[in-house]
């Protein structure tokens, strides 16, 4: 379908373009202030991880999304974007080694339909490709079509690694433990399950402030805080989380190797929290270099991303040459 | 033999190709599984599926392998162990890595038009496949099949017969066949045993009639080729995998020259059950004289000495000659020839008229004979100063049939004159069509010795050159080996059509002979297991490595072992025994009591005698040659000598 769709609305008229924005930077957290209740200590304290004993699940399925877009054309002013999202669940079993057992990938025209000419309608709904519509309001403006498209783009994403990981819910095996890369708190299944973990390596949200602020920001390496609850707000269902030192920050920057963790609201997260960090711990090597993200991401998730980026298609990738206007031939 | 192919057996591989690495026509690069079979030497198939590549099918040979994770430099992988070397192995995912692999294109079908490696599946290659690869489905089939079995391929659990023409092993397309190996290693002399038996088994009857001529120069190393050696099961398989039957050669005749004593045979096969099948080889004047530049010097041998040479052959020995001072002589030995010199030299200082004999100084005529004398010392055993010789068959020789000339513990000089000569009868007898068969192989060991990169141009080296590069119109082909091939004259190599590398050193595989094998093949080769080796055939466009199993024959130090060599025999002892082989009646006792109180020469003239007529009444025949020759000649006054004139140096 990838190219068929494009071909077909710049047939209609479409006129082409080669726009790629930057490569996404992940799904991000809430960018505000939410607060959170203590749930392990009456404040936010921190907990060594001298002695733990790291958690060793037998299996563990790491769950992990991409999501490419660019602008194929202009009709008149509103752009039509060519998105593409994926996600996969790669499980790691006794040999270490990360194996596909799940993954989904969707393809997406992303515009305004009302403004398209009857022919790009007509042309886009004859290809079937699914289209995601941007407000009337963002699509008359191309500086805020853009930005709009990209957060239609990362909803997609978002549902689709959503769906993908529920799915997998149901077949987890009981020894075997499901990490996504970002929150849980989207999804009611994910956020009740007893061996499913967020990792969120973003931390727009804003949980505390003061000296509780300084002691998450300013952790030690190898240390992890209380276990806390976020406040709910929206769809955001409850789950508590804490957060994670993988390496010394001392040196660089306040977030360097700084981890948050999401797991169900239940007392057994608050006694497993400190096997859960040592195993998180563990996971530092390999390190996921040369990703710039490395001192958070962790490797297998690294690896995830790097099974979807191989499968997704070539031609939404910056071009390595020139865009310099291409020279016009014929008459 | 060849197997058939199985249905759609699974890819293992797929070509990739980049801007750095791009596939070409000789070249291409896939990935496998960490888990393979693939190795260096596998050959694979790739199909080609995409638009305007489907129906090409490409064959490669594996010649370099890669390994590497997405470690983006060495400081992350101890950065993530925090300096551990145990913790890293202890991380809890294991890096994605990547079998890579570099392959050499062996054939495209179709061949025209030549085009990269289409980037498609790889597959193990089957039999089918190898046979098509290597170019055998040409030869292994139609009307004149003319397919050798060398060995079988072997990728995993595949294993392929693999087979060399024979109209480029062994003429006239190419032929000659060169093996290097380090020594020890059963690589050289196994390979050539195993490779004869599968010769004499496969010579496409169309070719007609061939034997071997095995020059055993070290050990026991080919005294035992008619002894059944120790085969397991896995080399009786792979003899059958072969199509080739694991059995001893039917027909072999040794040869050896005696020792000093000229009665007890100077060889390791002298065991009393194997000793009567070797036949002692002795050669008179006659045999000597027309090789007599292989054993002189060239340093003080000059052209007015050859011409003197040159004329004792043709106007001399045998024929009626006037020594022109009334003597008539017939010269047929070494002792016949010493008579003409000193006939020539007491003629001229009884006549006192020259210093010259018919047109030659007698300070040449000295020097000749001074050479010519010492030869029968320093071949004492191989040349005779009296009597006849004892031959190969030459004009008889045997379909199928392995003559082995055990020079190993004769001097150099003589090991030269024996392979100098032999192969000199070979040729003519093959030029002439009066050999008995169409092909020779001849096995020649040691080759740095005899045609060696530097040093002077011998004899022998000349005639191997020879060889090297007009045998194969005549059917005459070498099989040489050695230890170091850079040390052997680049055009003997060079002119092996076939070419068998067994395990090598690294100080060799870094020459530049070894230069456009890939330095993955080079380290294979320096690692060989004992009976695998790599081939190069004219049909084969890359290396090719093979198994074979060990030759059906008792290997030398083995043999040795169950056939322990005899202690010399006592003379009467070691007569008995040379006449007992021509004639089992005859008894020992008898013998002994016939040679007592004789002279050693006249009962070692005797012998050769009896020997060369082989009569029907061995020991009647000995007894009256010996009887014949025993009376000494009447002393006879000798006239008193004049003395010479001075001796100058100018002989004109």
């Amino acid at each position: 379908m990838s190219r068929s769709w494009v071909d077909a609305i710049l047939a209609a008229g479409v006129v082409p373009a080669s726009y790629v924005p930057d490569a996404s930077l992940g799904r991000t957290d809430l960018e505000e202030f939410t607060g959170a209740d203590p749930v392990e200590d009456p404040e936010l304290r921190v907990h060594p991880l001298t002695g733990a004993r790291a958690l060793a699940p037998g299996a563990v399925g790491f769950l992990d999304g991409i999501e490419q877009w660019r602008v194929a054309g202009y009709a008149g002013v509103i752009p039509i974007v060519r998105a593409y999202v994926a996600a996969a669940i790669r499980l790691r079993g006794t040999d270490r080694r990360p194996r596909t057992v799940a993954e989904d990938a969707a393809e997406l025209a992303i515009t305004r339909l009302d403004r398209l000419s009857d022919a790009v309608c007509r042309a886009l709904e004859g290809t079937g490709v699914r289209v995601l519509e941007i407000s009337a309001e963002d699509a008359g403006q191309p500086a805020r079509a853009l930005p709009a498209a990209r957060v239609e783009v990362q909803k997609a994403r978002a549902a689709l690694e959503r769906r993908l990981a529920e799915r997998r819910l149901s077949r987890l095996g009981a020894d075997e433990w499901l990490v996504t890369d970002g929150v849980l708190s989207d999804s009611p299944e994910l956020s009740a399950h007893p061996r499913a973990l967020g990792v969120v390596k973003s931390h727009g949200a804003e949980y505390f402030d003061g000296p509780e602020l300084e002691r998450a920001l300013t952790l030690p390496a190898l240390h992890r805080t209380s276990v806390f609850r976020p406040k709910p707000r929206g769809a955001r269902r409850e789950i508590y989380s804490w957060y994670l030192r993988l390496w010394p920050w001392e040196g660089n920057d306040l977030l360097y190797g700084l981890l948050r963790v999401e797991a169900r609201a239940h007392p057994d997260t608050i006694a497993l929290a400190s096997r859960i960090s040592a195993w998180l711990v563990s996971e530092r090597a390999p390190l996921a270099t040369p990703d710039r993200r490395w001192d958070r991401l962790l490797y297998p998730i690294h690896d995830v991303e790097t099974y979807l980026r191989a499968r997704a298609p070539r031609d939404l990738f910056s071009p390595f040459g020139s865009r310099l206007p291409l020279p016009r031939t014929g008459s | 033999m060849i197997e058939r192919r199985d249905p759609a057996p699974p890819p293992v591989g797929r070509v990739v190709a980049t801007e750095q690495k791009p596939a070409t026509p000789h070249q291409f690069h896939f990935w496998t599984a960490n888990e393979t079979t693939i190795g260096i030497g596998a050959i694979v198939r790739v199909e080609g599926l995409g638009a305007g590549d489907s129906g090409r099918v490409v064959y490669g040979v594996v010649t370099d392998g890669f390994a590497y994770s997405d470690l983006a430099t060495p400081l992350h992988d101890v950065v993530g162990a925090e300096g551990d070397p145990a913790r890293a192995a202890e991380n809890p995912t294991v890096r994605q890595e990547i079998r890579l692999w570099t392959a050499a294109v062996l054939r495209q079908k179709p061949e025209e038009p030549l085009q990269p490696v289409p980037l498609g599946q790889v597959h193990v290659a089957s039999d089918v496949d190898v046979a098509q690869a290597l170019r055998m489905d040409g030869y292994l089939g139609g009307a004149e099949p003319s397919a050798i079995p060398v060995g079988l391929y072997t990728s995993g659990a595949l294993e392929a017969p693999v087979y060399l023409d024979a109209d480029f092993l062994l003429g006239p397309e190419a032929a000659h066949l060169n093996i290097s190996g380090v020594s020890g290693l059963a690589t050289k002399t196994s390979a050539v045993e195993f490779l004869l038996g599968s010769i004499f088994q496969h010579f496409p009857p169309h070719k007609g009639r061939i034997a071997a001529v095995c020059f055993n120069v070290k050990g026991p190393d080919l005294c035992f080729l008619d002894q059944p050696g120790a085969l397991d099961d896995e080399d009786r398989r792979r003899y059958e995998r072969l199509g080739v039957r694991p059995q001893p050669f039917e027909l072999v005749r040794y040869f050896a020259p005696f020792k000093a004593d000229g009665v007890n045979l100077n060889t390791l096969r002298t065991h009393p059950d194997l000793v009567g099948d070797v036949e002692p080889l002795v050669w008179g004047l006659e045999e000597v004289l027309d090789f007599a530049e292989v054993l002189l010097n060239r340093d003080d041998i000059d052209a007015k000495a050859d011409a003197f040479i040159d004329f004792l052959s043709d106007r001399v020995l045998n024929k009626e000659f006037d020594d022109g001072f009334g003597g008539s002589h017939r010269v047929q030995t070494f002792a016949d020839l010493d008579g003409l010199f000193r006939a020539i030299f007491d003629g001229l200082e009884l006549t006192g008229r020259s210093d010259m004999w018919r047109t030659h100084h007698i300070a040449t005529i000295r020097k000749v004979r001074n050479r010519l004398s010492n030869i029968s010392t320093r071949c004492k055993g191989l040349v005779a100063d009296d009597g006849p010789s004892n031959d190969l068959p030459w004009g008889s020789f045997e379909d199928r049939t392995v003559y082995v000339v055990d020079v190993a513990n004769v001097d150099p000089l003589g090991q030269d004159l024996v392979f100098a000569r032999v192969v000199s009868r070979l040729r003519e007898g093959l030029e002439r069509r009066e050999l008995g068969v169409d092909a020779v192989v001849v096995f020649v060991d040691e080759l740095n010795k005899y045609a060696p990169a530097d040093g002077p141009d011998t004899y022998v080296k000349k005639m191997l050159l020879d060889i090297s590069e007009r045998g194969r119109y005549l059917g005459l082909v070498l099989f040489g080996a050695e230890q170091f091939r850079s040390q052997v004259h680049r055009r003997v190599v060079g002119n092996a059509g076939s070419q068998i590398y067994g395990r090598m050193d690294m100080d060799e595989l870094a020459t530049p002979a070894y230069q456009v094998l890939s330095p993955a093949t080079k380290i294979k080769l320096a690692t060989l297991p004992v009976g695998e080796l790599m081939v190069r055939h004219p049909h084969f466009t890359q290396p090719i490595f093979v198994r074979f199993p060990r030759p059906p024959v008792l290997r030398g130090r083995d043999g040795v072992e169950r056939f322990a060599p005899a202690a010399d025999l006592p003379f009467a002892e070691a007569v008995a025994r040379q006449l007992w082989r021509l004639d089992r009646t005859v008894r020992p006792n008898t013998v002994r009591d016939l040679v007592d109180g004789r002279d050693e020469q006249d009962v070692r003239r005797a012998l050769a005698e009896t020997r060369r007529r082989r009569p029907g009444d061995v020991l009647a025949y000995f007894r009256k040659v010996l009887g014949s020759r025993v009376a000494p000649d009447a002393a006879h006054e000798r006239a008193a000598v004049p003395p010479l004139g001075v001796i100058t140096d100018e002989p004109y």
